[in-house]
């Protein structure tokens, strides 16, 4: 088996870590830099749990992703978003609006939401169900995600509006 | 203005913010020194087979292989997965003929695919999968039977020698004459009946598909205390379980229950809790990881029960339900976890929905070459739910009544028996949620408008409704225990083993103990995942967490509170009768300016600054603890029903969904949002299980479908517009007049959609999941029935 030592810049840290020509990006986030915020669900790229995003906003399942082709590259999980007590705008809807039940697939649903009001910072209903179609979750029905996600695009666009201004 | 402080409010649940930054740990982020992991080594070669050899000396020898475990390692009690023998009254054990035959490997023959046949324990995950592969397994091969019909052919090989047949379960004879649920004399009733319609109905194998895969701890301490970490939904019965089969006393299990990443059913009791815990006893002194494939989720925790129903219901011209005569046969996959509840249960929601003059249920459950089935929110009721609604609405198309209409007029009401024998109904308010659901979605429009189509596509709008419980009370065991520790600062903090599977009982539980309290929620704290801490408490099953913990919460605070106005009754020279708490001073009703303050009492309780050797202890008689150990006294049902219109077209099947409005007769809502969330998130599973999901075999017992990829649940853009009705009519026995909102959400969808199919399209499709080609295919023979007859 071949070893790689990589760079990897996590939540803004950066740190090298050796990992096998097999491992993934979530065993190493998990087993190698205890970054146990991003979440096994299937392993075969469909739950979307296991979600990340590289530098800064393209989000991929790092279960699908071999860990040594990540060299150099910048990783946000989860628990990258907050500020100690202050929460991003998307965790803060995803908490006020009761999108989180059993919580296991809230990591990879925070962050692709962030993903997509990165890319579209004002999508509509529909745009918001299509882009969370790989992510699965099995509590909510989706109904209050997708209200969180929209209330949290308002709060983004009203707080990025007020600064210009 | 409300009643109250915070019953009723959507307060911010307590555990979300914990999970919306990743902070909340999971069984699988826990890490401890020294901490081995485990690989299960699983029979992917047959679904029954004789185990010829098993030759585990070459996986011994891989590297980072510290142990390997078969069979003749562990302990050979017999068990069952299941946990309702705990619950069920031990009188009634035995009638029922509820068994155990489990082995925590399998010893001399594999029953399903995907049996455990035993386990490596390795320095780490990945050295133990690949010694796995090492593992020298021989099988002579057996026929395989994967429905009741070949599982109960003369000449099959036989399960289990106390269940000649392979019939896992019938109705029995002491507890149910002839082997029938029911009244009456349908066959004398359908011989005068106008209407009668009558099919054949298969009800889908479907998987909960929590989203936390099954991750486990287990360390066998040098305390010789066995200590595990689960996600179960059910701690102090597993507790209980494990403690038998390792013939420990209960002191010596530990367990933990880690954050449940969701249930539904899959955790009623003990999934790979044995596996653990045998390898960290054959291994003490290291904690023992084990994180279960997702793919093998399907293979090892319980299922839904599918199975062929039989139905036929008779009516009058003008719509009174004679006769209803049903029968379930149901696939039990290999082992026989709940094998008396869910064929006995289905029976009995289905004999509590309508007033039926006469009803004959019949359930049996046959063994199969099948991952094992037990409980899965719902617990018989979708599956008789989608039947029922299905056939009902078949024969009023025929009666030509409007199908809201005769469900108001024919539901049970109060005083009408329950779902259990001798226990009347105690609050129904379907009617509301009939109207109100009936108005949302437009029904009398859209029926009409709807009633003589002929385009490609073609709307329809369909009802479904049933009934559930809150709690399994007076069939099953009851009972939990809380405890409310009254701080000297007038903060309080409950203890209870009350699950929290991700619906958000915690918060409501809480926000019912601030409630009676009149304390702001925030001066409560909770404990609850300490199995040494916590007293009993059954678990989070049969919609009962809010109502029975609530029932259990409300009482401990009063025991505190009685308390506390005992000593303040002295003080205040009033009767402790007369006394009342409020914004945390005690007062004598009627007058507030005559009061103390709890916080000094409670601070005076402690710091007893006061008591000398001379006076003793003077009012401060120590820290107060209210204390409960609760049984329910009713079930109190909830009644919901479902509205959908659909889209269908004619010419290829495919169908949309466009519209869904829930309806729930909840009692009272303690949580709205939390409510919601429940019959949001049931209505995923119910449409799920309407429309895509079933578990499928190849003809030697391969699951062909244990994935996500293959197995399909709906997506974000697959639901339908949803609106929520809650109809609040307090109930006499809930806590606050709460009802449960758990289970009864998943059920009523399978009727609304199948019925909107109907209306639709003129055809149903009389087995699950509905898919496209069925639905094809019924409108094809329709079409070539008319067109002969014409």
């Amino acid at each position: 088996m071949s070893h790689h030592t990589i760079n990897l810049t996590i939540n803004g840290m950066p740190q090298t870590v050796t990992v096998e020509g097999n491992e993934t990006l979530l065993e190493v986030l998990r087993e190698k830099v205890d970054q146990t915020d991003v979440k096994y669900g299937c392993g075969t790229g469909e739950c979307g749990a296991c979600t990340v995003l590289v530098e800064d906003n393209k989000p991929i399942n790092s279960c699908l992703t071999l860990a040594a082709t990540m060299d150099g590259r910048s990783i946000t999980t989860v628990a990258g978003l907050a500020k100690g007590h202050d929460l991003h705008p998307v965790q803060q809807a995803f908490v006020e609006d009761f999108a989180v039940q059993c919580g296991y697939c809230t990591p990879g649903m925070v962050l692709k939401s962030v993903a997509l009001l990165s890319e579209n910072p004002e999508p509509s209903e529909e745009e918001i169900r299509h882009y969370l179609e790989g992510n699965i979750c099995r509590c909510t029905g989706y109904t209050k995600i997708v209200t969180a996600v929209q209330n949290a695009s308002k709060n983004m666009v009203q707080y990025a509006g007020g600064d210009a201004a | 203005m409300s009643e109250f402080k915070t019953v009723g409010k959507s307060e911010i649940r307590i555990d979300v913010k914990g999970k919306a930054t990743g902070r909340t740990e999971y069984a699988a982020d826990l890490k401890m020194k020294g901490m081995l992991h485990a690989y299960l080594v699983r029979c992917f070669d047959h679904a029954h087979a004789n185990i010829t050899k098993l030759d585990m000396s070459e996986a011994a020898k891989e590297p980072g292989v510290v142990k390997v475990v078969g069979p003749k390692d562990v302990t050979d009690k017999i068990y069952n997965q299941s946990v309702i023998d705990v619950m069920v009254p031990p009188s009634q054990v035995e009638p029922l003929g509820d068994i155990e035959d489990q082995n925590i490997f399998a010893v001399d023959r594999v029953k399903h695919y995907g049996e455990a046949v035993c386990a490596i324990i390795a320095t780490s995950e990945a050295a133990a999968e690949h010694a796995a592969k090492k593992v020298i397994v021989e099988y002579e091969p057996l026929p395989v039977y994967l429905n009741a019909e070949q599982a109960s052919q003369e000449d099959a090989v036989q399960f289990d020698p106390r269940k000649p047949g392979n019939l896992a379960f019938e109705l029995p004879e002491v507890m149910f004459p002839n082997k029938t649920m029911g009244w009456g004399d349908v066959d004398a009733a359908f011989a005068e009946a106008d209407v009668i319609v009558e099919d054949d109905l298969y009800t889908s194998k479907q998987k909960q598909c929590q989203m936390e895969p099954n991750s486990y701890i287990a360390l066998y301490d040098d305390e010789g205390r066995l200590n595990c970490w689960t996600s179960t939904q059910m701690p102090k019965c597993v507790h209980t379980k494990l403690a038998d089969i390792f013939d420990l006393p209960m002191s010596r299990v530990k367990l933990i229950q880690t954050t449940v990443g969701g249930g539904f059913g899959a955790r009623l009791g003990m999934v790979l809790e044995p596996h653990i815990c045998a390898l960290a006893l054959a291994m003490p002194g290291h904690p023992i990881k084990v994180q279960s494939p997702r793919e093998e989720d399907w293979l090892t925790s319980p299922s839904r029960h599918p199975g062929d129903w039989k139905v036929k219901l008779g009516f009058k011209k003008d719509g009174t339900p004679v006769a209803a005569q049903a029968s379930f046969a149901s696939y039990k996959g290999a082992y026989y976890l709940d094998g008396s509840g869910v064929a006995a249960c289905a029976g009995a929601w289905l004999q509590a929905v309508y007033n039926w003059e006469n009803l004959a249920y019949q359930g049996r459950t046959y063994f199969t070459n099948q991952p094992v089935c037990g409980a899965y929110r719902g617990y018989g009721n979708p599956q008789q739910t989608f039947v029922m609604e299905s056939m009902i609405d078949r024969a009023l198309a025929e009666l030509d009544l409007d199908p809201v209409e005769w469900r108001k007029k024919w539901h049970k009401n109060v005083g009408d028996g329950t779902w259990f024998p001798g226990v009347k109904y105690s609050s129904v308010a379907i009617d509301p949620c009939l109207e109100q659901g009936s108005a949302a979605i437009g029904w009398k429009e859209k029926r009409a408008k709807y009633a003589n189509q002929t385009g490609t596509k073609r709307r329809g709008v369909g009802v479904g409704m049933t009934t559930h419980t809150s709690g399994a009370f007076p069939m099953l065991l009851e009972h939990t225990v809380c405890s409310l520790k009254l701080n000297e600062d007038a903060s309080a903090n409950l203890t209870f083993a009350c699950s929290d599977i991700g619906q958000g009982s915690h918060t409501a539980l809480r926000q019912i103990a601030a409630e009676a309290l009149d304390f702001p929620t925030d001066d409560i704290s909770l404990n609850t995942s300490d199995g040494d801490i916590t007293g009993f408490d059954i678990g989070a099953h049969a919609s009962r967490t809010l109502y029975v913990g609530g029932g259990a919460v409300i009482e401990a605070v009063n025991d505190a509170k009685r308390q506390v106005f005992e000593r303040a009754a002295k003080l205040l020279e009033a009767n402790p009768e007369d006394l009342e708490l409020k914004d945390k001073q005690v007062f004598v009703k009627g007058s507030p300016s005559k009061s103390v303050s709890l916080k000094d009492m409670l601070h005076k309780s402690v710091f007893n600054y006061d008591a000398t050797a001379e006076t003793g202890p003077n009012f401060a008689e120590g820290q107060i603890e209210g204390y409960s150990s609760y049984n329910p006294k009713h079930c109190s049902p909830p009644w919901a029903a479902t509205f959908i219109e659909v889209e269908v077209d004619m010419e290829t099947g495919e169908y949309e969904l466009i519209e869904m409005v829930n309806t729930h007769d909840i009692g009272r809502s303690i949580n709205p949002a939390i409510v919601e969330g429940q019959m949001e998130g049931g209505a995923q599973h119910g449409l799920g299980m309407a429309l895509s999901e079933e578990l499928y075999f190849d003809e030697d017992g391969k699951v062909l479908n244990n994935g996500f990829t293959d197995y399909k649940m709906l997506g974000p853009s697959d639901l339908p517009k949803m609106t929520n009705i809650i109809v609040e009519e307090p109930d006499p026995f809930g806590p606050y007049g709460a009802k449960s909102v758990g289970e009864t959400g998943l059920c009523t969808p399978l009727g609304a959609v199948a019925n909107a199919i109907f209306n639709a399209s003129g055809v149903q499709v009389t087995d699950l999941p509905i898919t496209p080609e069925k639905l094809l295919k019924a409108i094809k023979e329709k079409e070539a029935a008319e067109k002969a007859a014409a």
